[in-house]
Order: structure tokens, then C-alpha cells, then sequence
């Protein structure tokens, strides 16, 4: 047997994470940086071929894709015997296989409301679990769901062992035994995370290779741009990905590497991440909310005052590009013909606003209809970053005699505020946890008003619509729907979608074989190093 | 003597109890609910109530404040909301790397501010007195992040003398090595202010009577400075230094951040972050401790130094 000796130990790759992790204890976390580090560790039944886009599902520790019967109702799935999870002192001495029951007892524990999963939310429309046989896993859902698949390649619904799990206790988030291709080696938290390739991995091969072709990898915390920019230059790592406030310094305006760096060796791979920014309006507000004419009008004139075009110059400087549909570039179901209605023109904001009886006053801004006075309350945190959001809202709504009110609170608290229903308007954000579209536009549901339904809006026909999408597996049908269903939101102008960023990733010279996936953020399995 | 370190201690615990109840209102009037944060991106009521049942925040005020009060008494204060980690284990593993970067700091720059203020105030209205002034005054205005990113840049980057970040397994290796230059930009930042600072306190015993009279005795220079005035100005300098050193519990966040040193000041700032309210806890209740403890040393150091005060 190779084992992992196809990995060279010499071989490290050395990157950094912009964020502290909090843990590798995969129903615990929920931040990006615990998720990568838990996606090289652990293995799901699925995963994605590493090189074809849009994102496409493939077995990992599966024989094959998971038979779906019952009208999308059960899903059943075969586990490939002989893989086994790394050596730890837990499993005194023996090897222990991975089996359908290492499976069962992972999903369950999102459920466990003692573990008080973030994710628990995607695993909720599981019904039961069974085991007819070792290497046989059956899922039950509650209703038909034909994107449950991607939700078995989520990297934290990789396997646990009970045994490591019940042992570690409180500390197997310090302490993660899986059966990925790399196993934690040295953890100093919010500091240092070292991997090294786990010896018993079982045989993957890409580009007839074995995999990993690396020994290991070396991730520092580094917050801050300029140690991690410099750090890079320096030769101190080898690929960097958090240089969006210093991406003018090495990208020309056409998105190209700048010579100079080029000369030096070094690549640039640029995508698009699988995220929406947007604006949202509260449709339960009573100044801005609801689905009257001149409410529409008012939302209609504030997203048409937006230059969207300055917030990506001047704020994203230049590494982003418009979001058109609500679904992103490289998620099933996004429809790269659409065009969002809803264009800069604030000529257009004003005349629409004074149709609607929106009424400048002496002051110079513009009355309810009623004659009452018009303030809109934008919410954003005391960052320097959201303060950049606070002044292009402020021309904006000043280009249509709008009076801004920006209220500023903690993080928390705006959540908090927002699942209450009782934030006026407010900016979010959403990357895909799946690359899949319902994961988007069940953003909008009204059942999920005060959860991830940010704007609270309630509309039977975009309900009615969502309702049938959740059907049909991912095909012409579905996107139909969703086409109807962005241009609902659209006409009643719920959101104003801004803009997707550019991930720019940085290599030295020595990195091969990298390629930015979608979804997939531990690519290290499939790199080299000279 | 005895008598008043035991009253001493004794107002230890009204203090303490004052700390306690400031943390603790002012943690739950304006730090953020920690639930939401540990909700992640779908916050459903139901997992807000589990999280805020388990984290211990659905209890009344009192029952959290005696939770508060039994931790300060037996030290534990239990793990980290968003880690995990017991907060006992995240002081013994950061307190080190911010004391081997505040430790040298604090003595160097307290070794060189005192030659420097010493120097300064003996050439008194001189071109040097005037020339450090001013350098002083222009260095003081000048914000640290300037200074770290400066010399991040310029010693580290450009000239590769110290490594730009990191952090090492051995003391030697971070303190020659890692710690090097988070040292030095501490240093040139601390500089400024310590000199004027002493600097005063120096003029103030130069132009006493007793200088005068040890000159007139005949006395030599470097006995009447180092001597006689380093001496009398010992108090007000004892005083700064041991102000500065509960600050070393708290590390030096932007120093650590820049600089990837996994001390204490970054910890505190993920804490505030993460509204994890028993790393909070633990950060302030000891920082307090050491406030209290120092300022009893100090003031029992006063009378090593001099023998006039009386200690009532």
C-alpha cells in the first residue's frame, strides 16, 4: 500500500487565514476559516469534481451518487468498505473503518439541540435515519427535496467517530479524527494550524497521481492586510487570497497581474465567489415596507439612486462586478442573460417620487405622501468599512431629497434587530453554503421571514412559486420559476442587488495544480509544490 | 507596617466588588447578544433560546452575577462561548508570547527614557534639551499604527532584518528573532512620552535646595545626579513603571495583530468581538487584581525609597 507516501513531508504549503478559527468540531462552527480546516480533515459521502464548472457532485467516500426514490423523499446511499479513519490513540492501537453508521451518527448530531449547531438549519428536513447494513445509509426527508445531495457534500457533514467524539468531549474541537487526507498535526488557536497528510488516506487519484502530493500545509492567523501582503511578497507564504484593500497594487485595471509581479513568477487566478451583497428593504416597516403603489415607488427611487458603479470603484476598488439575479455566476440555476430592471437613474427616482405625492418641503427634502415627514433609517456597524456604505447612501438618498438617519449598532444587535422584523433597510450579504440556487432564493420565502429572510417579505406568488421549486431537481423547469421569481422581487423591489467581489488568489511561483473552486475552499488536496 | 497591608488587602474586595458590577452591567447594557453571533447564519428562534439557555443568559441578573462572583472566587471561569477553550488555558498559552514582547519593552524603554530624561534636563534650555523636545513632541503626535506599519515596511520588508511576523516555539527564538522589532516599535512609541514625562520630574529635584547645597559641599556631578536626584525623582518614575505593568495582562493588541503574536491583546479583541463574555470576564477581574496588587507594591516601594514616607 502507498498510503500517503505519494505526499512529499518536504512539500509544505504555507497560507493564512484573515480570521482567527474557533474550533474543528464540525457541528460547533460556523465560521469560514473552522470550515476549510475541517474540509481537509473529515470526509462527506459527496464532494465536487475539482475541475468542472458549474460545481458538479461527485462520490467521495460514497460507491456512488445517492439513489433518490419516493418522489425525492428518500435518499439511500452506499459507503465504499475499506476506508478508515487516521490513526489516533482513541481507537487504542486498531484501525477503525469508516462505516454507514459513523454517517448516521454525524448527521444526527446536527439535530441534537445539545450541540446547538449553527448548520442545523440544513439538515432540518431530515425525517430519519437508517442502517440497514454497515456500508448502507437511508434518508428520510420530510418533504421531497432533490437538492439534498449537495447538503451530504457539505464539508462539516463529514464523518466523526462516536469513540473520538464521546472521549474528547469538550475538546474535540481541539482534537478532529477524520479520514480526510489530512490530519491536525500542531494546533496553537487563533495562532497556528498545522497539517500534515494523513498516512492512511486511501487511494485518490487526479491527474494520475496519487493524492496528497503535499505533506502538509501551515496556516497563520494574520488579521492584518499589510503582514499578510508583505509576508507574500517576502516568499513567507505561498498563497494569498485576502488582498481585496490592496488589490490595486498588484491588478491592472483590466484585471490582469501587473508586470512587474508577473516577472517575479507569480500567477494571479481570479473568480467570481458564489455570494450576493444587496440592500434590503423591511417590508414590514411602516415607512418603506408594504406592497402599495407609491410604497413600491419609494423603494423603486431609493434603488434607482444608488450607484451601484461607485460602491464597486470606490468601496470594492474595481474587484467586484454587478449581481443582476439573485442567484450568483457558478450556482445552479444562475441565469447570466438576466438583467436587473432596476438601473442607476436618478432623474428617473425624482420624477417617479413626485408622481407619487412625495413632496419636497422648505427644507428641501421630500414629505410622505400624507404630508408627514420622510426619514429613512439605514442600519450598519461603527466599522470604517460600513462608515465607506454610510456616505454613498447619504448622496444617494441627498440626489432625491431623501433625509438619511444611519443607525449604528453591533453586529448582534442588528441581527437581532433584523430577525425581529424591525430594521428599516439594511445592506447583507449571502455566500453559497451549496452551489445550488435554492440556497438563494430561499432568502426570500416568506416562511423564513425573521430567519434568513432578512427583508421579511411575504408574498404568496413568490411563496407559490418557491413552494413548486423545491420539487424539481435543478433543469430548465426550476429556472423558470426562479426567472419568475426574481422579477417579483423585483417589482416590488425587496432588495436591490449590488454586487458579487472577485476572489483574487495569489500563488508563488512553486504552487501548481491550484484552481479556485466555487464551493470547495480546502483545495490543498489537489496541489503540488516544486 | 503589617497593619497597613492587611487594611490594604481589605480594600481589595469593595474594589473588586465595584469592577464586578461595572463589567457586568456594562456587558449586558451594551455588549451584544453572544447568541446571535453563535446563531451563524440562520438564526431560528428555537436555537437562539437553546444557545442563550446553555450559554446561561436566560438566567436573572442575580444569578448570573453570583455565577460571576463564585468564578472570581475559585478562579475558574469556565470556557469560552465561542471556542470552547477554558479561559485558564487561553491565559497560560497567551499571557507568555505578550510578556516576552512587553517585559523587554518595559525595561528598555524605561532604561533609555531615564538616560535620555536625565541627559535632557541636565543640559536644561540647551540645543540637545531642545532638539529631543521637539522630537519628542513631533513623535508623541504621531499614531503607533503609523509606526508599525512603517517599520514593518521599512526594517522588515525592505531591509529584511526582522521578519515581517510570526511567532516561534522557543524564548530564544522569539526574543532575538520575532520579537525583535514588535519591541523596537514599542520602544520608539513609549519614548516619547517617557522622557517628557521624566523629564519634569527631574527638573523639579535639580532646581531644589538640597542640589544646591550637595554642589556647594563640593560634591561631583555624577554623585549629585545619580545619586541624589535619580533618588528623590524615584517616586513619581516608580509610580509611572508600576502603573504600566497590570497593562502587561492585557498585551498590545495592535503590536500582537500586526505582528501575528498570539498573546493576549488579540485574544481580548476576539473576545469583544465574539461577545465572549467569560474571556471578558477573566481579562478584567485580573487586570483589576494586578491594578490593586501593584499599586500596594508601589506604594510599599515608596517607603524603601524613602524612608520620610509613612505608611498610614
Amino acid at each position: 500500500m502507498l498510503g500517503a507516501y505519494a505526499a512529499d513531508p518536504s512539500k509544505i504549503l504555507r497560507i493564512t487565514f484573515q480570521a482567527a478559527e474557533t474550533g474543528f468540531d464540525p457541528v460547533k462552527v460556523s465560521d469560514y476559516y473552522s470550515g476549510t480546516v475541517i474540509e481537509a480533515i473529515f470526509d462527506p459521502l459527496l464532494t465536487y469534481d475539482y475541475l468542472a464548472r458549474p460545481a458538479k457532485l461527485v462520490p467521495n467516500t460514497a460507491t456512488a451518487l445517492p439513489q433518490i426514490t419516493d418522489k425525492g423523499r428518500t435518499y439511500r446511499v452506499a459507503v465504499k468498505p475499506g476506508i478508515y479513519f487516521a490513526d489516533d490513540p482513541v481507537f487504542k492501537g486498531q484501525k477503525r473503518e469508516l462505516t454507514a453508521l459513523d454517517y448516521a451518527y454525524s448527521l444526527r448530531r446536527f439535530l441534537d439541540p445539545k450541540n446547538r449547531s449553527p448548520y442545523a438549519f440544513l439538515f432540518e428536513g431530515i425525517a430519519g435515519i437508517e442502517t440497514p447494513d454497515r456500508h448502507t445509509l437511508v434518508i428520510r426527508l420530510k418533504q421531497p427535496d432533490f437538492n439534498f445531495s449537495h447538503v451530504l457534500a457539505f464539508p462539516l457533514a463529514g464523518a466523526v467517530a462516536r469513540e473520538a467524539i464521546e472521549h474528547y468531549g469538550d475538546e474535540s474541537a481541539a482534537k478532529p479524527v477524520g479520514s480526510g487526507p489530512f490530519r491536525l498535526k500542531s494546533y496553537a488557536r487563533s495562532s497556528k494550524i498545522v497539517l500534515e497528510a494523513n498516512p492512511g488516506y486511501r487511494e485518490v487519484l487526479h491527474d494520475g497521481a496519487r493524492l496528497p502530493r503535499i505533506g502538509g500545509v501551515e496556516i497563520s492567523i494574520m488579521e492584518e492586510t499589510q503582514s499578510r501582503w508583505l509576508a507574500f511578497q517576502r516568499g513567507d507564504t505561498d498563497i494569498e487570497y485576502q488582498l481585496a484593500e490592496v488589490a490595486p497594487t498588484f491588478i491592472t485595471a483590466d484585471g490582469q497581474l501587473k508586470p512587474e509581479f508577473a516577472k517575479r513568477g507569480i500567477k494571479l487566478e481570479r473568480s467570481i465567489d458564489p455570494e450576493i451583497i444587496y440592500l434590503y428593504f423591511n417590508m414590514q416597516d411602516k415607512t418603506v415596507g408594504g406592497l402599495s403603489k407609491e410604497r413600491i415607488a419609494l423603494r423603486r427611487a431609493i434603488a434607482m439612486a444608488y450607484k451601484i458603479e461607485d460602491q464597486i470603484r470606490i468601496i470594492r476598488k474595481g474587484q467586484a462586478i454587478r449581481a443582476q439575479y439573485p442567484i450568483p455566476p457558478g450556482v445552479a440555476g444562475h441565469d447570466p442573460e438576466y438583467r436587473s430592471s432596476l438601473a442607476y437613474d436618478p432623474r428617473a427616482a425624482n420624477a417617479l417620487l413626485d408622481k407619487f405625492g412625495y413632496k419636497k418641503g422648505p427644507d428641501g427634502y421630500r414629505r410622505l405622501p400624507d404630508g408627514g415627514p420622510l426619514v429613512i433609517r439605514y442600519s450598519s456597524t461603527p466599522s470604517e468599512r460600513d462608515r465607506q456604505f454610510d456616505e454613498l447612501m447619504k448622496r444617494s438618498l441627498d440626489s432625491i431629497g431623501i433625509r438619511l438617519e444611519i443607525h449604528k449598532d453591533r453586529f448582534p444587535e442588528l441581527i437581532k434587530l433584523e430577525n425581529q422584523c424591525r430594521l428599516m433597510m439594511r445592506g447583507a450579504a449571502w455566500i453559497a453554503d451549496y452551489p445550488d440556487g435554492d440556497n438563494f432564493m430561499q432568502l426570500l420565502y416568506g416562511p423564513n421571514a425573521g430567519q434568513s429572510n432578512n427583508a421579511c417579505y411575504r408574498s404568496p406568488e413568490y411563496d407559490k412559486r418557491y413552494e413548486r421549486s423545491r420539487l424539481l431537481p435543478d433543469g430548465p423547469e426550476r429556472n423558470q420559476l426562479y426567472r419568475e421569481m426574481a422579477r417579483i422581487m423585483e417589482t416590488d423591489t425587496v432588495w436591490l442587488l449590488t454586487d458579487s467581489r472577485y476572489r483574487n488568489v495569489l500563488m508563488q511561483p512553486r504552487v501548481k495544480g491550484y484552481t479556485k473552486h466555487p464551493v470547495m475552499h480546502a483545495e490543498w488536496l489537489y496541489i503540488d509544490l516544486e | 507596617m503589617s497593619s497597613y497591608f492587611f487594611r490594604r488587602l481589605w480594600q481589595f474586595i469593595p474594589t473588586l466588588l465595584g469592577v464586578v458590577l461595572l463589567v457586568f452591567f456594562l456587558f449586558n447594557w451594551v455588549g451584544g447578544d453572544p447568541a446571535y453571533i453563535l446563531a451563524g447564519k440562520i438564526a431560528s428562534p428555537e436555537l437562539i433560546e437553546n444557545i442563550r439557555r446553555s450559554l446561561g443568559v436566560d438566567q436573572p441578573y442575580w444569578v448570573q452575577l453570583w455565577i460571576f462572583v463564585k468564578q472570581i472566587a475559585t478562579a475558574d471561569f469556565g470556557v469560552s462561548w465561542s471556542t470552547n477553550e477554558r479561559v485558564s488555558q487561553i491565559f497560560a498559552t497567551r499571557l507568555g508570547p505578550s510578556l516576552t514582547v512587553l517585559v523587554p519593552l518595559l525595561l528598555v524603554s524605561t532604561v533609555i527614557a531615564l538616560a535620555a530624561a536625565m541627559l535632557v534636563a541636565y543640559y536644561r534650555g540647551s540645543l540637545t534639551d531642545r532638539g529631543i523636545m521637539i522630537a519628542c513632541t513631533v513623535g508623541q503626535s504621531v499614531s503607533i499604527l503609523v509606526y508599525i506599519l512603517l517599520l514593518q515596511y521599512w526594517l522588515a520588508y525592505q531591509l529584511g532584518w526582522f521578519p515581517v511576523q510570526g511567532w516561534g516555539s522557543t524564548l530564544g527564538e522569539n526574543l532575538l528573532g520575532y520579537a525583535a522589532l514588535p519591541i523596537l516599535v514599542g520602544v520608539i512609541v513609549s519614548l516619547a512620552p517617557d522622557i517628557r514625562l521624566y523629564r519634569t520630574f527631574f527638573l523639579d529635584e535639580i532646581g531644589q535646595d538640597y542640589v544646591r547645597t550637595a554642589r556647594a559641599k563640593g560634591l561631583g556631578e555624577g554623585r549629585v545626579i545619580w545619586l541624589h536626584v535619580l533618588r528623590n525623582a524615584a517616586i513619581p518614575i516608580t509610580t509611572n513603571v508600576m502603573m504600566q505593568i497590570p497593562g502587561l495582562l492585557a498585551g498590545a493588541f495592535l503590536i500582537e495583530r500586526f505582528f501575528s503574536i498570539p498573546g493576549i491583546g488579540r485574544e481580548v479583541i476576539l473576545a469583544v468581538e465574539r461577545s465572549d463574555f467569560p474571556v471578558i470576564k477573566a481579562v478584567t477581574v485580573y487586570v483589576a487584581i494586578a491594578t490593586m496588587v501593584v499599586n500596594l507594591l508601589a506604594d510599599l516601594t515608596y517607603r524603601m525609597l524613602d524612608p520620610r514616607v509613612q505608611l498610614k
